[in-house]
């Protein structure tokens, strides 16, 4: 993707939106409401709306209330639902779209992305997961004070049992590769 | 010999059996065959059905001329003159053109010659394999030698030897050498092994030893050849190495098929030589054997082949017309894993084991216990689409018969635990969309307390795993997005249906085409004909079916088989069989020959033959009693027409085994020595014996005596009076009716060469079909109806009044006068049958602004203007429906069932033409049976919303500045959305047209909703209660073009039935006036179900019309006066029978005493 496109597309950011949202409406749209997602999702216990609620209201069109909810940041990607959805639908995929969607409204929802965005920055740089400077770049980016504060419990407990280590940049790099191939293929599709 | 058939039905099912009586009773004779070893089909597995929850099948038999034919109970067996039915036999090839058809079938052998077995079940004790019976579902066990279903008539042993294990256990402890091994025939049975190492040969002349099978060996290629070519000892399966020196296995094995083309060649490769054995087997080669051989698995599979080869037959048929009646199967959930449990957990079972729980004939006897633990069964769960609706499974059809069938069986779990259980049904859309389906809905909810959730079950859990018990919990999400669980006895999952196994293979012998779900295709105008000209689809074999829509399927199909004999082989003289000429005895004293059977060997060990034959011969009026040797074959019958000739009695009672068999057999007698086969009667002396072997042979012996004297006061007390004359048909048909169901109807009467009267109320023919402008599926109906008009009017054999109504009918049964008035004036028409086919209209309710508000219109508006262009769809900002706007609603509790399809339609041509355009369907269950679903799917891909409404809370629609503001809740995310589209379309429903004036014309009955009422819902779906009128399309219940084309062909079928008859007699059990004692109280009249009686002002006295009349005996019971009875059923026979019943029980004491207690009958009759 080169830089004058992606400055072209900032600039028609609803357009963009809209396509998306169809996008994501045209992998649910025959849904039948049987409810098989919710009923299977692990994670639904801790969800606003049901997966269910949340695919009619991408049908109905209810995207700000959609994006104000965090069900779709909830999905761990289990893919359960996808295996047990009797009509086939793509619904992981489709929470996925909703998690790049909302990415990119920006606003609120940058905040809500933030940890998945730094997560995968951590990863890209340090060919893995380092807890500690995924928590440290997370923190920053948020500039929310009270936010450490709240993780410290979970931190000292990862501390005393040893999990936690400074960043080593053993790997550093090396998945440069794979990054770059998906940029290029981004920016084909 | 080549035996040359009307036509060949392949399937016997319900379906088949429709269709084969269908074309049977017009004279054709039919070749009907089943691969399974028993007729019947499914039903033969499901006791019970909708809508009484009974069996029912009987009604389908014919009524007219109901003598003809054997009326058993159809779960029984199917006795025909027409009809030969073959079992375990398919089709494998077929050649020819319609008219012409050269058929092969290949009959599996039962190995158990039915003529021997004595169904003693001997056979079935000692054979050592079990293995799942089809016929339990899986529920029972059975061995490699069983009874296809136990209650079969006649019932013999079958051996499945694709399980057997030739241990010939069975061969050894069969009584009656029934069991057909081919031992003796070996001997004659040539096998060549061709090897050049001596071991194989060795090796096999070992293990053979037994088998009693000439084995001969050859080293190379060129000995082969010369021992193939020996004629004297011709080989009959040869088994050749790979590796043979001289002449390569090639030209070995093309050699040995110029020789002899049956010639089966079993390959014998070493494992690197199996690629060149398969390309090989491709040039006629049968089998390939991998090296070394296992002595094991080798001989009972050489002995299998051998049975094979030497059982099996191949039948050659020359036939006019094939129907396919195949049937569908049920999906079976063993396969998707264990998502629901079932396999894993004992209490999840599919809606066919169920049935077979709720069976008397099942596991359990009709007790509700769970398998595995036989805890009784309180609380049920049914969930509906499994295996149909679900596009993972390639299934994207409603298999459209589970709903109906889970409702029953909700019902019927009730009645076993006399209202105890609890049932619970999780559906996704409740497809009530049949005749009188919605009412049995409501009722089953509102007074039955079934319980309906709309929620798929998306887990099935142990309850509680610690205490070992099998109850299960269930995990569904409900409506509200709640998870909930909840513990049942039992989870029945309504699997769907699946096109019939071999269903591929039969379409590529036959050249026709399948659908993409593998069912057979037909097209939607022509819903009986396959892609073949001349082989029709008949049943459910082009789309699961009720039974209902079943038999109108095989109707149509039949209809169309016959229209294609009619006109490519025409039955070369349809002469009508001559009017046997019997002797009038009613002046003779009774006179009655005894002949019992002794062919069976048991008989005569059970029962003390020669006290019988003097016991009988001192009965009342018996003048001889005879043993003859067996009567099922032609010698013995010949002694019984000797017998007759001799003693010239007046009355004939023969002991044997079937006495089904025998109706044929007592018409033929009857025509040969002049009497009426109503004064012979066969008795079954059989069972007796056979059931009670080894008993006191006393018991036996008083209970042979006793159905005997029964029979021969039965014979005693019969009326001899000769039959009323046979009456005259008039060969024309009358239809009321000139739309789409009239006039198919009207063509497939008249294509049979019979005259018909089209009598129409408008002044155009077409009725509502007119306002169909295109189809879900691309056709083109307004072609479609301008070529039949076209047809109708130019047909030589039709005569069409415009503007005219029917203003009278009058006559009987087979010759109906009725006045037509037209502009013209009145004519009158004599005709022998009628078909109603009034019709119906779309209903137009006033509400939501409908004819206030012009962006307020019916579906058929929008159809309208969709189709003429007149709308501009991306003008359009949105579109609104309402499904079930007034049906199934309080008053009007039927669907009308082409909505649905209907809004579909629009649906999509409303996204095709815009696919931008928000559409928005308020809807309460969607009617999209059959393969119509796949239309609910791509509307809802197309973006379609759907939203559900229950009839409690509807949606509301209000008018903004007259934009439609339509209120509802979305049940899903709880809360109320409003839509305000450019247009708000409504789904009215059908109504029938009012026929009042036709019901007391015809004397016909309408049922609660209007529509015609049928003789019964499932088995005789087009024919009124009373004989020679039919009826069809939108009067009978509503439906879409096709089917309303079936209906009507199946109603043409009927009629064309009775034409074909020149004349038509009365049954021999009729009823009769005494009009000395009748005082024309008329109760008669209106208790008689088949409007058979009349009261003749000008006489003064009651008449029964005995064509109409079905012997029912309602009058007799209901006279006060004792003067209306049953001819052949009157009271002092009755009493005479019970008379002598009860004599029979004191049989075995009265023998030493003295012989004279039987002949009080007498007493019993003053």
């Amino acid at each position: 993707m080169s830089q004058t496109e992606v400055k072209d597309t900032k600039t028609k950011k609803a357009d963009l939106e809209a396509r998306a949202l169809a996008d994501i409406q045209d992998m649910v749209a025959a849904c039948m409401q049987c409810g098989t997602c919710t009923a299977s999702c692990p994670n639904s216990f801790a969800m606003d709306y049901t997966p269910r609620q949340m695919w009619r209201m991408i049908i109905f069109g209810m995207l700000d209330e959609v994006l104000k909810s965090k069900t779709f940041w909830l999905c761990s990607a289990c893919y359960t639902c996808t295996l047990r959805c009797p009509r086939g639908l793509p619904l992981t995929r489709a929470m996925a779209a909703l998690k790049r969607l909302a990415a990119l409204r920006g606003g609120e929802q940058r905040k809500k992305a933030a940890f998945y965005k730094e997560f995968i920055n951590n990863v890209h740089k340090y060919g893995r997961v380092q807890e500690t400077g995924l928590m440290f770049s997370y923190f920053t980016t948020m500039m929310d004070p009270f936010l450490p504060l709240s993780y410290a419990p979970l931190g000292l407990k990862m501390l005393g049992k040893g999990k936690l280590h400074p960043p080593s940049g053993a790997h550093k790099g090396k998945l440069d590769a794979i990054f770059d191939k998906v940029k290029q293929m981004e920016g084909t599709t | 010999m080549k035996k040359t058939y009307g036509a060949l039905v392949v399937g016997a099912g319900v379906g088949g059996i429709r269709a084969a009586l269908d074309l049977a009773e017009t004279g054709q004779s039919v070749a009907l065959i089943d691969k399974k070893p028993n007729i019947g089909g499914i039903l033969t597995q499901l006791d019970y059905q909708f809508p009484n929850d009974h069996c029912g099948m009987c009604k389908m038999l014919p009524l007219t001329e109901r003598d003809g034919s054997s009326q058993f109970c159809m779960r029984k067996g199917l006795f025909h003159r027409n009809i030969d039915i073959m079992l375990s036999t398919e089709v494998t090839a077929l050649e020819g053109e319609p008219g012409k058809f050269m058929v092969t079938l290949r009959k599996r052998s039962a190995f158990v010659d039915p003529n021997k077995c004595i169904g003693c079940g001997k056979c079935s004790e000692v054979c050592p394999v079990k293995v799942k019976s089809d016929f339990n579902a899986g529920l029972t066990k059975r061995s490699a030698i069983y009874l296809p279903v136990p209650h079969n008539i006649p019932n013999h042993y079958v051996v499945d030897l694709d399980n057997c294990l030739r241990c010939w256990q069975c061969y050894n402890a069969c009584p009656t050498g029934a069991i057909d091994f081919k031992f003796e025939e070996r001997q004659g049975f040539h096998i060549l092994v061709a090897d050049s190492d001596p071991k194989t040969f060795e090796d096999m002349k070992d293990w053979l030893q037994d088998q009693n099978f000439p084995l001969r060996h050859v080293f190379d290629g060129d000995a082969a050849v010369d021992a193939l070519a020996d004629q004297s000892r011709q080989v009959r399966i040869l088994f050749l190495d790979m590796g043979l020196p001289g002449s390569d296995p090639e030209k070995v094995l093309r050699r040995g098929l110029e020789l002899n083309p049956d010639l089966h060649v079993v390959l014998m490769a070493q494992p690197d030589q199996e690629q060149a054995a398969r390309e090989l087997a491709g040039q006629g080669a049968k089998d390939v054997l991998l090296k070394p051989f296992e002595p094991k698995r080798f001989v009972p599979w050489l002995d299998k082949l051998y049975m094979r080869m030497m059982s099996d037959e191949t039948l050659d048929l020359d036939v006019g017309a094939v129907i396919l009646a195949g049937g569908f199967e049920c999906y079976d959930p063993g396969e998707v894993g264990d998502v629901l449990g079932y396999g894993r957990e004992p209490a999840v079972v599919t809606s066919v084991e169920f049935e077979r729980m709720c069976s008397g004939t099942g596991p359990s006897n009709a007790k509700l216990i769970r398998p595995g633990d036989n805890k009784p069964i309180k609380k049920i769960a049914w969930l509906q689409c499994v295996g149909s609706r679900d596009l993972k499974k390639k299934a994207d059809y409603c298999s459209s018969v589970c709903c109906m069938i889970s409702i029953k069986e909700a019902l019927l779990a009730k009645k076993l635990t006399k209202g105890e259980a609890e049932t619970t049904i999780f559906y996704m859309d409740m497809r009530t969309f049949g005749k009188e389906y919605e009412r049995y809905r409501q009722n089953a909810e509102a007074n039955d307390g079934v319980k309906f959730v709309n929620a798929r079950i998306h887990s099935v859990v142990p309850a509680d795993q610690t205490s070992g018990s099998k109850d299960i919990k269930v995990l569904y999400l409900d409506e509200a997005g709640r998870l909930q669980e909840e513990v049942f006895d039992l989870l029945v999952l309504a699997v769907g249906a699946r096109p019939p196994v071999g269903t591929k293979e039969l379409a590529e012998a036959l050249g026709i085409e399948t659908n993409e779900w593998g069912y057979c295709k037909t097209r939607y105008f022509t819903p009986s004909r396959t892609s073949a000209y001349g082989i029709f689809a008949a049943g459910s074999y082009n789309g699961p079916k009720d039974i209902a829509e079943t038999l109108i399927q095989s109707g149509a199909a039949a209809l169309e088989a016959s229209r294609i004999i009619t006109i490519y082989a025409p039955l070369t003289e349809r002469t009508p069989e001559p009017q046997p000429e019997y002797r009038n005895v009613s002046r003779e004293t009774p006179k009655i020959l005894i002949a019992l059977c002794t062919s069976c060997p048991i008989l005569e060990q059970t029962v003390d033959m020669d006290s019988l034959v003097a016991r009988l011969g001192g009965l009342a009026s018996v003048a001889q009693v005879a043993k003859i040797g067996s009567a099922c074959t032609k010698p013995g019958w010949e002694e019984i027409e000797a017998l007759a000739d001799k003693h010239s009695p007046n009355r004939i009672l023969i002991g044997a085994c079937q006495p089904y068999a025998y109706i044929p057999k007592l018409r033929e007698l009857g025509q040969t020595i002049g009497l009426n086969p109503a004064l012979m009667d066969v008795v079954d002396i059989f069972t007796p014996t056979a059931a009670r072997q080894g008993e006191d042979k006393g018991a036996v012996e008083r209970e042979v005596f006793s159905a005997l004297s029964m029979a021969s006061v039965r014979l005693l007390g019969a009326d001899p009076t000769p039959l009323p004359p046979a009456t005259q048909v008039t060969r024309k048909a009358l239809v009321v009716g000139g739309g789409l169901a009239g006039m198919t109807a009207a063509m497939g009467i008249a294509d049979h060469g019979y005259a018909v009267s089209l009598v129409e109320e408008q002044e155009t023919l077409g009725g509502q079909a007119m306002n169909i402008r295109y189809t879900l599926n691309d056709e083109d109906p307004v072609k479609f109806m301008e070529d039949l008009i076209d047809s109708v009017q130019k047909h030589p054999n039709i005569t069409v009044y415009k503007d005219a109504r029917v203003v009278l009918s009058s006559g009987r049964a087979g010759r109906f006068t009725s006045v037509i008035a037209t502009d013209q004036g009145a004519v009158s028409f004599d005709h022998g049958a009628t078909v109603l086919a009034t019709g119906g209209r779309e209903a137009n309710v006033y509400d939501y602004g409908f004819r206030v508000h012009k962006c307020v219109m019916t579906q058929r508006e929008l159809e309208d203007q969709l189709a003429s262009g007149a709308l501009d769809t991306s003008a359009l900002s949105g579109v609104a429906m309402i499904q079930c706007w007034r049906s199934r609603d309080e008053g009007r509790s039927y669907c009308s069932r082409v909505c649905c399809g209907q809004a579909l339609k629009n649906l999509l041509m409303l996204k095709k033409r815009n696919p931008e355009l928000p559409v928005y369907v308020f809807y309460r269950d969607i009617m999209t049976y059959g393969f119509a679903e796949t239309y609910y799917t791509q509307a809802r891909k197309a973006g379609a919303v759907f939203i559900r409404y229950d009839l409690k809370d509807k949606p509301k629609v209000e008018f903004e500045d007259k934009v439609p503001v339509i209120t509802a809740r979305d049940p899903i995310l709880q809360r109320e959305i409003q839509v305000r589209p450019s247009l708000l379309v409504l789904s009215g429903g059908i109504e029938p047209n009012e026929v009042s004036d036709l019901q007391e014309m015809f004397g016909v009955e309408v049922n609660a909703d209007g529509f015609f009422q049928e003789a019964e819902y499932k088995w005789r779906p087009v024919d009124f209660l009373k004989q020679r009128l039919f009826m069809c399309g939108l009067a009978r219940a509503p439906g879409n073009m096709s089917e309303t084309i079936a209906s009507a062909k199946a109603a043409a079928q009927r009629a064309v039935r009775i034409l074909s008859e020149m004349r038509l007699t009365s049954g021999s059990v009729i009823a009769e006036v005494r009009h000395s004692l009748c005082s024309l109280c008329g109760k008669c009249i209106s208790v008689c179900p088949y409007g058979a009686r009349s009261l003749d002002l000008e006489q003064d006295m009651i008449l029964v019309d005995e064509l109409l009349c079905q012997g029912c005996g309602a009058c007799a019971a209901v006279c006060p006066n004792s003067a209306s009875l049953l001819r052949g059923f009157r009271d002092q026979q009755v009493l005479s029978v019970i008379d002598a019943a009860l004599n029979g029980l004191n049989y075995g004491r009265a023998r030493a005493a003295e012989p004279e207690t039987a002949t009080q009958t007498e007493g019993g009759e003053s």
